[in-house]
């Protein structure tokens, strides 16, 4: 383990982290720590490896080298007879990942189970809470995202919006030390936007960390306290948030955020960096 | 104008009653057989991959009538001719209720096969990634999420294997098992009245399936509460 030279270890620290998916190279050398109460907006055209960031952050994609550190504690990391990397101990990945919570950008929400089923399930199959405490802390959070009407609805009978919170809620249940957003608002209708920023914001204002992809410069500029911005596979421009947002430095962040950026096509066929980058 | 039995009526609801039994033996049997069968097919192991696609190749690809009279006829026979090759005497008696069973399971576990291999790869892939990202491991991802989504999606599937699969039951009155068209056919035979007792069973198979439907049709609402509408 390194020695951490701050006065406090990091909530989350990424070194150096590579990802190809074939020949088409997605990171191309990531680094980025996360602070207690840090919240960073990720931004970057399709393409950009924003959203593979993410997954490769709680190993839903395996990074192909680079490290990844939850509050000074490494995911170790080994090579399977193939010669593919692959986690050393898939136990480690799980337990991990029960402190990294990560909201999609299509939700995910469980179809089978009702709002309130989808919030405890991962609590008590998976942290061992009674199931009596799980519903009450539940029920904290629908109320906390105002889904407590529509507890006992299956996601289906939802709007987008009301679905990114109940999946907001669900990943609050387990009190994550970090939150992993992956383009929370990207697949709603524009009217639901903002009851999901809204309760982002709220979020950060509690001072929870987290790492959010996001298209939304205002609410970035608004909420995050730092703003990473990736092109090609690299962090082109960092810095906190309302700074480089208002001062971008390079041509490429300041054409993104006139929205050059918008309606044209992706320099890099997006089905290959997974479906949360696909528009 | 009533269907006149003369007293083989009580045959034909013992027959019934056996075919009845066969089917859910096989179904049981083919619905494990299929659920083995589709995680080969799913396997990363190419053993298993290719151990699945010979089953399910071999089973559709020949006669069902062929395969039960293998199985009952053909594999005792077998047996006792590799003994007796060891220099042993052996004697092998299959029960045809046991081998009717096995049989029809085996081959529509094949049929089954296919059906739960479409039903997991209709699990939508980002619940499974939801899953995993929440810390579960393999076996309660499986057990949670992905095999009572799958059921649903198999569903309609299994239903018609059902159907099929009770009206091939008919097949083992080959190997004398008096299910409900063998007892039929005794009772055509000796009354020389084929029409009345083939008539009766068909309508003894049209009520099994008829029943099956409204049932399946139940169970299908109950597994679809919650499930999107128009799609899944």
């Amino acid at each position: 383990m390194t020695p951490d030279v701050g006065p406090r270890e990091a909530a989350l620290r990424v070194t150096n982290l590579h990802k190809a998916f074939g020949s088409l190279d997605v990171l191309r050398g990531i680094s980025l720590a996360a602070h207690e109460h840090d919240v960073i907006a990720i931004m970057g055209a399709s393409g950009s490896g924003k959203s593979t960031l993410l997954r490769c952050i709680n190993l839903l994609d395996v990074p192909d080298a680079g490290e990844v550190h939850v509050r000074g504690e490494l995911i170790h990391m080994s090579f399977d007879r193939r010669g593919q990397r692959t986690p050393a101990n898939p136990h480690q990945v799980d337990r991990i990942r029960t402190r990294l919570g990560m909201v999609f950008q299509r939700f995910n929400l469980w179809s089978h189970m009702t709002v309130l089923q989808n919030i405890v399930e991962a609590p008590i199959r998976v942290l061992g809470v009674p199931r009596r405490r799980a519903i009450e802390q539940a029920d904290h959070l629908l109320r906390k995202v105002g889904l407590y009407d529509k507890r006992d609805d299956f996601p289906a009978h939802l709007s987008g919006g009301q679905e990114q919170r109940a999946a907001i809620a669900r990943a609050l249940a387990m009190e994550p030390e970090v939150l992993l957003l992956d383009e929370p608002t990207s697949a709603l209708d524009p009217e639901l936007v903002g009851e999901v920023l809204k309760v982002i914001d709220d979020l950060a204002a509690e001072g929870r960390t987290m790492l959010i992809v996001t298209h939304e410069i205002g609410f970035a500029r608004a909420v995050s306290s730092r703003t990473v911005f990736l092109h090609q596979g690299m962090v082109k421009e960092h810095g906190p948030s309302r700074q480089i947002l208002d001062e971008p430095r390079s041509e490429r962040f300041r054409r993104f955020l006139s929205g050059g950026n918008w309606g044209r096509p992706a320099l890099t066929t997006p089905s290959q960096t997974g479906e949360s980058e696909t528009p | 104008m009533t269907l006149d039995l003369h007293g083989y009526g009580w045959m034909l609801w013992r027959g019934l009653g056996l075919t009845i039994l066969v089917g859910l033996g096989a179904m049981g049997l083919a619905v494990t057989f299929g659920l083995i069968g589709a995680w080969g097919k799913l396997s990363r192991y190419r053993v298993a991959r290719w151990l699945a696609d010979t089953y399910t190749t071999v089973i559709r690809g020949v006669p069902e009538l062929i395969l039960i009279l293998l199985v009952y006829y053909g594999v005792p026979t077998l047996i006792q001719d590799l003994a007796a090759s060891a220099g042993r005497d052996l004697r092998v008696d299959l029960n045809p209720f046991v081998a009717g069973i096995a049989t029809i399971g085996l081959i529509y576990g094949a049929f089954a096969t296919e059906v739960f291999r479409g039903a997991f790869q209709a699990v939508p892939r980002g619940q499974i990634e939801a899953a995993r990202a929440f810390g579960m491991g393999r076996v309660l991802m499986l057990r949670r999420v992905v095999l009572p989504q799958m059921w649903r999606f198999a569903l309609p599937g299994l239903g018609n294997v059902w159907m099929v699969l009770i009206k091939a039951t008919a097949l083992i009155s080959v190997i004398q098992l008096e299910e409900l068209m063998r007892s039929a056919d005794i009772a055509a035979r000796a009354t020389r009245l084929p029409f009345t007792f083939f008539f009766a069973a068909s309508l003894f198979y049209l009520g099994i399936t008829i029943a099956s439907m409204l049932i399946q049709r139940r169970i299908e609402s109950w597994s679809y509460r919650g499930a999107p509408r128009g799609q899944s």
